[in-house]
């Protein structure tokens, strides 16, 4: 195996340079993403006024006044009570997930035959397959607004759903064969030396797998959970996710901005814990396959 | 255990890849064969057919007597261990090992028993609760082996077993297995590449090159009377050199033309030749027993040093005539220098008679 160790080489002005340069850079980033979730998470909990409140001179000794408030928690009570939250959290929960589940389970069982079998065609299939993720999303959802329509899908969950696989499957199939592609077959063949059919040599692998089809499930549940455009068409009505809900708070004679903050946290929060639950998967799950070892 | 056989067995890979071509073998109950070739030769894949990894194209496999030909891996008996070792990532050597024993549902007091005494046996034993990652390439050979041996199959098919360990620990495998395989009496099929393991192990070698099966005889034999010119230089460290004589006559009698020499057959050889009646023929010699010298001898070949290695008892030394090149063992006293003369010799009764066509040894006349 080769050594870890990192070399140090001498150095110009310039490398010296970007070494200080850097931390600069990386704090101001990690401003520019943080402050709006900060700001959005504070705001939630103050009333209009203590929200849009300014201090008399725009100096640093006003700062205290941000945090100068009595928080209250009538933005998410609203949210539940007035505006059918709870209703659109689950729409948005059962969208993501079940869309995942079905992308990862046919996604599998796909990747893992176009991975372990050869056929003429195999690569065009591959292509075909991949193809129908580059078109964008605006120029298929005329047509598939009106499949849905004529197959009375529009505004339901299944609908949504459906909608969600049609676009996680193709991804599902190329991620995950690579991770099959990556297992050997030996694997498999010793499990069926050993007196396993070949269905359950699949299974003995599968937990080799694991890791992709972690990170993979949790790609399919973000895509579902960030979409806007197939929640306001197909979905529209009967199948609001919670995107569109929060969207639908801003009226042209009304911008309320305690609600719009909370349904902001609400749509955030069960997704950052996700993030940081996978991040190691994910990041394995995007490389596993790329070097050969 | 239970006899093997193969009935004109055909391996096509599609695109004209013929991998293994009219293979006949019966295997005895309880026999250790060993499959010989270079790589490329079909022995894998012969293997892989028993084992049911790999489609039959034409021709049955039976065990005992029962065609096997469209039988699951599952369904044939056997065990296998595999040139990559093939060990589940994520299991634990106990679990690697004892997972033939739980698909065939044995209590589990029993597949602990059974796996510990596995391990005594391979000096694995304190590697139990470990992955198979943390193992050394020797301690994953073990547990292969461990997992194959775990249960008592009709067969044990090895592909290439020791071939990635060290120079020491395949020498102590080899008996080890040998032993192994003597104490359980399993009929046993072992694939390799070296020679070595072939000769020191089985009770017979199936010597294959191209798909072909070319020789399947006892090791004795097949280092003895090789049936064909391709054996007889494949087998034997190192192989047999081979030249191309003539029939001639001298003085009325039998002779080889060779090099602008004659030489003088024995009359064993001079009966066996005029029955074969061939006019072009390589004549074979093993380094062993040829010998070179400084000094001339009558009868001797006069001759270039072309190369020569130690190999710690004595020398080979290659030397080259004409087209020629012939090896043969001298003593380390032997002080030549490449690029020096020196005179090579080597008896008539030592020499191995090939058809110059087809490469096929000339019989022997009884």
């Amino acid at each position: 195996m080769a050594s870890r160790e990192i070399i140090s080489y001498d150095k110009g002005v310039a490398i010296k340079l970007l070494k200080w340069i850097s931390p600069v850079f990386l704090g101001f980033y990690l401003i520019w993403a943080l402050l709006p979730l900060f700001i959005m998470f504070m705001a939630s909990f103050k009333d209009l006024l203590d929200a849009f409140s300014v201090p008399d001179a725009g100096d640093w000794a006003g700062v205290t006044m941000f945090f100068d408030f009595s928080p209250t928690f009538t933005h998410y009570v609203a949210l539940f009570t007035e505006n059918n939250f709870g209703v659109y959290l689950l729409n948005s929960l059962f969208a993501s997930i079940g869309s995942a589940i079905i992308a990862v389970t046919l996604g599998s069982m796909c990747a893992y035959s176009l991975s372990r079998s050869e056929f003429r065609g195999k690569k065009d299939l591959l292509f075909w397959i991949i193809s129908t993720r580059m078109a964008p999303i605006v120029a298929v959802i005329v047509p598939l607004y009106a499949i849905f329509r004529s197959a009375d899908l529009v505004g339901t969950l299944p609908g949504l759903i459906l909608a969600y696989t049609t676009f996680n499957l193709p991804f599902a199939i190329w991620m995950l064969k690579g991770f099959f592609d990556g297992i050997p077959y030996a694997i498999e063949e010793a499990a069926q030396v050993d007196g396993k059919n070949r269905f359950q040599a699949f299974l003995m692998i599968l937990p080799l797998a694991a890791p992709g089809i972690g990170a993979f499930v949790i790609l399919c549940i973000l895509f579902a959970w960030n979409d806007f455009l197939f929640s306001t068409i197909i979905g529209s009505g009967g199948a609001k996710t919670l995107p569109v809900a929060t969207k639908e708070l801003v009226q042209p004679q009304n911008i309320d901005w305690g609600k719009i903050m909370a349904a902001g946290i609400v749509t955030t929060a069960p997704m950052i814990p996700l993030g940081l639950l996978v991040r190691r998967y994910l990041v394995a799950g995007l490389t596993m396959g790329a070097v050969k070892d | 255990m239970v006899t093997v056989s193969f009935n004109n067995v055909w391996k096509d890979y599609g695109g004209g890849a013929l991998a293994v071509k009219e293979l006949n073998m019966n295997i005895k109950d309880g026999e250790f064969v060993s499959l010989l070739g270079p790589s490329g030769c079909g022995k894998s894949t012969s293997l892989r057919m028993l084992a049911g990894l790999e489609h039959i194209s034409s021709g049955e496999i039976v065990f005992g007597d029962k065609i096997v030909n469209t039988l699951p891996p599952k369904d044939r008996d056997i065990a296998m261990v595999f040139e990559n070792y093939a060990l589940y990532p994520h299991k634990t050597i106990f679990d690697n090992i004892a997972n033939p024993l739980k698909q065939a549902k044995i209590p589990a007091d029993e597949i602990k028993r059974r796996v510990i005494d596995v391990a005594k046996l391979l000096e694995i034993e304190q590697l139990l609760e470990r992955r198979p990652q943390e193992l050394s390439g020797g301690q994953k050979q073990r547990t292969a082996i461990g997992r194959a041996i775990v249960r008592q199959p009709q067969v044990f098919l090895f592909d290439e077993p020791i071939a990635h360990l060290d120079a020491k620990l395949r020498a102590r495998m080899r008996s080890e297995l040998k032993h192994l395989q003597h104490k359980l009496g399993v009929t046993t099929i072992y694939v390799t590449h070296d020679q070595l393991e072939a000769l020191t192990m089985a009770d017979r070698i199936a010597v294959m090159n191209d798909g072909v099966l070319q020789q399947f005889d006892t090791p004795q034999e097949v280092y003895q009377n090789p049936a064909n010119s391709w054996v007889a230089t494949f087998v034997g460290e190192p192989g047999m050199s081979l030249m191309e004589m003539e029939m001639t006559r001298m003085d009325g009698d039998l002779a080889l033309a060779f090099e602008n020499k004659t030489i003088k057959l024995d009359l064993k050889n001079k009966a066996r030749l005029t029955a074969a009646g061939k006019t072009k023929l390589l004549v074979g010699i093993r380094p062993d027993k040829a010998s070179v010298s400084q000094l001339e001898i009558p009868g001797a070949f006069e001759c270039q040093i072309y190369s020569r290695q130690l190999l710690g008892a004595d020398v080979l030394v290659e030397v080259e005539f004409g087209t020629s090149r012939v090896r043969a063992k001298a003593d380390t006293s032997f002080v030549g220098a490449v690029g020096a003369v020196c005179h090579l010799i080597f008896r008539s009764e030592d020499m191995y008679f090939f058809d110059a066509e087809d490469g096929k040894a000339i019989p022997h006349q009884c």
